[in-house]
C-alpha cells in the first residue's frame, strides 16, 4: 500500500474509510472525489497529485491533431519510465477528469482509450513515477465536430 | 464486454471493449436521460490485479481501452470486472491466446 499513499493525502478521511480494507483495487472515483468534479486541468491534477514540479517530454501522447469525431477521440499513452499512476485531463468538458490508470508491476506503459471531446482543448497526461517524481505531458487536440459530452 | 489479449514475446496485449452509455451528470441534464458511467475496472491474471482503471463520464460511450502487461502465459485466463455508478457490477473472461 505504501505506494498508494499519496492518495490518501489529498482525499478527506471519511472518504478513505470508505473503502474495506479488503480492497485491494484503488478506486480513485471514490478517494478523490474533489478531483472528479474539478473544471479544469489545473485543479483537477493539483486534488490527485498535489502541486509539486512535474518532470516534461519522457511521456508521449499519441493523439489526433485533427479529432473527427468527438464523441470518441483516440489517445494512447506511451513512455519508457515505470509508471504507477497515469492520469488523463482534458479542458473540453465541464469537468477535466477522464481515467486514471494504475499499473501494477507487470506493466508497460502503452495505453489506449477513446474520450469524448466536445471542442478544440488541451490532453493533459499526469503521471507518477516508481520514483515518486511526477511526470506530465500535454497536446493540443482539434475537434472539428464536438462530442456529446453535454 | 468483449476481451481479446494475445500474447507476443511475452507480453500479453489486451484490447476491451466495454458496454454502457458513459452519461455524466451534464449530458444526462441536456437530454433528460438518466446518469449511467463506469467507475472503475480491474484486470486480473491468476488473481492478480495486471491494470486497472478508475473512469469518468467523459469516456467515449461504450469504453475502449487497449493495455499491455509481462509475465502471462499464453493459455492463462484473464478476468475483468467493472463497477458502474450504481454499484452494478459485471465481469468476463477471456483465455490469452
Amino acid at each position: 500500500m505504501k505506494r498508494r499513499k499519496f492518495l490518501s493525502l489529498g482525499a478527506v478521511a471519511a472518504a478513505a474509510s470508505v473503502l474495506p480494507a479488503s480492497l485491494s483495487a484503488t478506486d480513485f472515483v471514490a478517494t478523490a472525489p474533489k478531483a472528479w468534479e474539478a473544471a479544469s486541468s489545473k485543479e483537477a491534477i493539483e486534488a490527485l497529485f498535489g502541486s509539486a514540479a512535474m518532470i516534461d517530454g519522457q511521456i508521449e501522447i499519441k493523439a489526433p491533431k485533427l479529432a473527427e469525431n468527438g464523441g470518441a477521440v483516440p489517445i494512447g499513452i506511451k513512455s519508457k519510465l515505470e509508471l504507477t499512476t497515469i492520469a488523463l485531463f482534458q479542458d473540453a468538458n465541464p469537468r477535466s477528469a477522464v481515467v486514471v490508470f494504475e499499473m501494477a508491476e507487470n506493466g508497460i506503459v502503452d495505453l489506449q482509450t477513446k474520450i469524448k471531446m466536445r471542442k478544440t482543448a488541451n490532453v493533459t497526461i499526469v503521471a507518477k513515477g516508481k520514483d515518486g517524481k511526477l511526470y506530465s505531458a500535454v497536446q493540443k487536440v482539434e475537434v472539428s465536430i464536438g462530442g456529446c459530452g453535454g | 464486454m468483449k476481451i481479446k489479449a494475445k500474447i507476443k514475446d511475452n507480453v500479453t496485449e489486451v484490447k476491451l471493449l466495454l458496454s454502457n452509455p458513459m452519461v455524466g451528470k451534464e449530458e444526462a441534464a441536456l437530454k433528460k436521460i438518466d446518469v449511467s458511467y463506469i467507475t472503475h475496472v480491474t484486470a486480473k491474471v491468476g488473481g492478480k490485479i495486471v491494470w486497472e482503471a478508475s473512469t469518468g463520464p467523459f469516456l467515449s460511450k461504450d469504453p475502449y481501452f487497449m493495455f499491455n502487461f509481462k509475465g502471462a502465459k499464453a493459455g492463462d485466463e484473464i478476468v475483468v470486472d467493472t463497477i458502474d455508478d450504481k454499484g452494478k457490477t459485471e465481469t468476463d473472461k477471456e483465455v490469452i491466446k
